[in-house]
């Protein structure tokens, strides 16, 4: 059993590794290797396409990540909290987004979003960034909206009972009692909601604007031109970046007393 | 009367006592509570529901002429007789081969580790065991699937290596294979099915397998008996996790798959990108659909009907009348 553990560990992160290697590539061709040296990483700033794309990618999952995270909280706390003859059809409604693939969402959004900016002159609709906002935040805000419903179900109300006994007005009992109550989930939410975000190729590549092409499109359209070791090269550095991140939020989550196992659950949207 | 009965309904839903919820006066706290919900629900089906449900008007539509992309003035099933022809059925059965196979391989790997992560694996590692099996899951999805190329190279280092020890005669011939889709999802997918499973097997205490070895059950039998059924939701969680977006995924075996790949989601953005037929699409993103909701359906049912003569023994065995 052990073993097998150890051999999975290794399928999960061979690809990763390799990857961490080959951004060191010297080479012409990212898959053909050549000799050790920082090429890549010194290429990447004098091409201002990948940067445009790396940060057209951390606009749309920063945005989209407070968007969903702000709907998913608002929804799941309303679940968890005041159900009514409402809550069937909203979960419904949540299934179905999270059981539809990406490929639909993205051959439906594309003509519905040309229809919004085209033809009701909805200018927004014709933004890059917020096309990919839209698009990015539709699974996401189902994700949130489950991680905080099932973090709130798990909590006594008797604190917000007390707080309301205590003619605490509605909106501060939220702010000052639910709030910081469902906060792990919240955070692990928002966080998923970001990766989610630059995880997010298929529906991206559809409904992308020309001039804002996120990171994953970019990648794709290399995938089928050629690929350098350029690209291996922002994955490293995002990478750290990502698990930076991560170690940060589960340093907060850790603060507020959660334990490991709790942590890597929350996020894991569990 | 009727509030309060909404009340009570509304509180078993939650499986909470429904004191909290039914005591009087207390409903003046639902109204602002529930407009809470009402920015998603506007969110969603205004980027949802009105997108999807025009996808699926254009399916019953046509394509008029060379440069149209669809058109609803004459309504029919005929797109959907073209979706399920025989040149793009052969493309669905390859996407639910690849979909099935995948899942059941994901389910034999990861049952066997997130049992032993949950119960097994030292405890104080355990968080930074689980945080470990999330790396590859933060990781952009691309990127991982292009890790594989290089592994997978004829010319590549594990090519070679496997030259050397003898395995392989000749090079590496995996890439653009069917074999290497296969691969890739199991790979892309695994983290979506070890996390609930884990979860799962996390819930069931040392103080019921106990129990069982105690009144004379063995390994398998507990696992079996006790271990499996109770990890149920967290399976079908998993399953359901992997298999959907698993269907729908035509990165992965674009990357890997090449021209042999072929999966319905490629198919799909085909019609709409290349062959700008906007209606045969639409038809084919429902089929998807409900080829996905079916097999998942279809695969509950037989899981149900499966266990049932196990299910009946227990019943007969404890003598537990429901």
């Amino acid at each position: 059993m052990r073993a097998w553990a150890v051999l999975v560990f290794l399928f999960l992160f061979a690809p990763i590794l390799v990857i961490l290697i080959y951004s060191f590539n010297e080479g012409r061709l990212l898959v053909s290797w050549d000799h050790f040296g920082f090429g890549s990483f010194a290429a990447i700033v004098t091409k201002p396409a990948i940067r445009d794309a790396v940060v057209v990618s951390l606009q749309t999952g920063i945005i989209s990540a407070v968007l969903a995270t702000v709907l998913g909280t608002m929804a799941g706390v309303a679940l968890a909290r005041r159900a009514g003859r409402w809550v069937p059809w909203f979960l419904g409604l949540l299934v179905l987004v999270t059981v539809t693939p990406e490929i639909v969402d993205a051959v439906a959004l594309l003509p519905w979003l040309v229809f919004l900016g085209q033809d009701l002159g909805l200018g927004i609709f014709d933004n890059g960034i917020a096309r990919l906002v839209v698009g990015h935040s539709l699974f996401s805000t189902a994700v949130v909206t489950y991680i905080v419903r099932s973090r709130l179900i798990g909590l006594d109300e008797s604190l917000e009972e007390a707080a309301a006994d205590l003619y605490a007005p509605p909106l501060r009992r939220f702010t000052q009692i639910t709030l910081p109550l469902v906060m792990p989930a919240v955070l692990a939410g928002g966080l998923l909601a970001f990766t989610l975000s630059l995880d997010n190729t298929i529906v991206a590549a559809f409904i992308q604007v020309s001039g804002s092409t996120p990171w994953p499109v970019y990648v794709l359209s290399a995938v089928r031109t050629g690929l350098r070791p350029e690209i291996a090269a922002v994955s490293t550095i995002m990478l750290v970046l990502t698990l930076g991140a991560i170690a940060l939020v589960a340093v907060v989550l850790r603060r507020s007393g959660d334990s490991a196992t709790d942590i890597a659950k929350t996020m894991g949207g569990a | 009367m009727t509030t309060q009965l909404e009340a009570i309904g509304a509180a078993a839903l939650q499986s909470e006592p429904p004191s909290a919820a039914s005591a009087p006066g207390r409903d003046w706290k639902r109204l602002p509570r529930a407009i809470l919900a009402f920015p998603a629900w506007a969110w969603l089906i205004a980027f949802f529901l009105a997108p999807v449900g025009m996808v699926i008007w254009f399916s019953f539509g046509y394509k008029p002429g060379m440069f149209g992309t669809h058109a609803n003035d004459v309504l029919s099933l005929d797109r959907y007789a073209e979706a399920l022809s025989p040149t793009f059925f052969a493309t669905f059965q390859n996407t639910l081969w690849v979909g099935v196979t995948g899942t059941l391989i994901i389910l034999a790997i990861s049952v066997p580790f997130a049992y032993w992560l949950a119960l097994k694996a030292p405890m104080r590692h355990r968080g930074i065991l689980l945080a470990m099996v999330m790396i590859p899951f933060w990781t952009n999805f691309l990127i991982r699937t292009i890790g594989w190329q290089i592994i997978l190279a004829p010319e590549g280092f594990f090519s070679q290596v496997l030259q050397t020890l003898g395995i392989t005669d000749g090079p590496l011939e995996i890439m653009f294979t069917r074999t290497a889709v296969l691969i890739g999802v199991v790979y892309n997918y695994l983290p979506l099915m070890v996390l609930p499973l884990f979860v799962a097997f996390d819930r069931v205490t040392l103080s019921l397998r106990e129990a069982s070895k105690d009144l004379g059950a063995g390994r398998w039998s507990t696992f079996l008996h006790i271990t499996l059924p109770l990890a149920k939701p967290g399976l079908i969680v998993g399953v359901l996790l992997v298999y959907i977006p698993l269907m729908g995924d035509y990165i992965t075996a674009t990357v890997l798959g090449g021209a042999k790949g072929n999966m319905a989601g490629q198919m799909v953005a085909n019609q709409f990108q290349t062959a700008q037929n906007w209606a045969l699409g639409s038809a084919m993103a429902v089929v998807l659909i409900l080829t996905i909701l079916g097999t998942a359906a279809l695969a509950g049912l037989i899981a149900w009907l499966g266990t049932w003569p196990m299910r009946a023994r227990r019943r007969l065995v404890l003598g537990v009348e429901k």
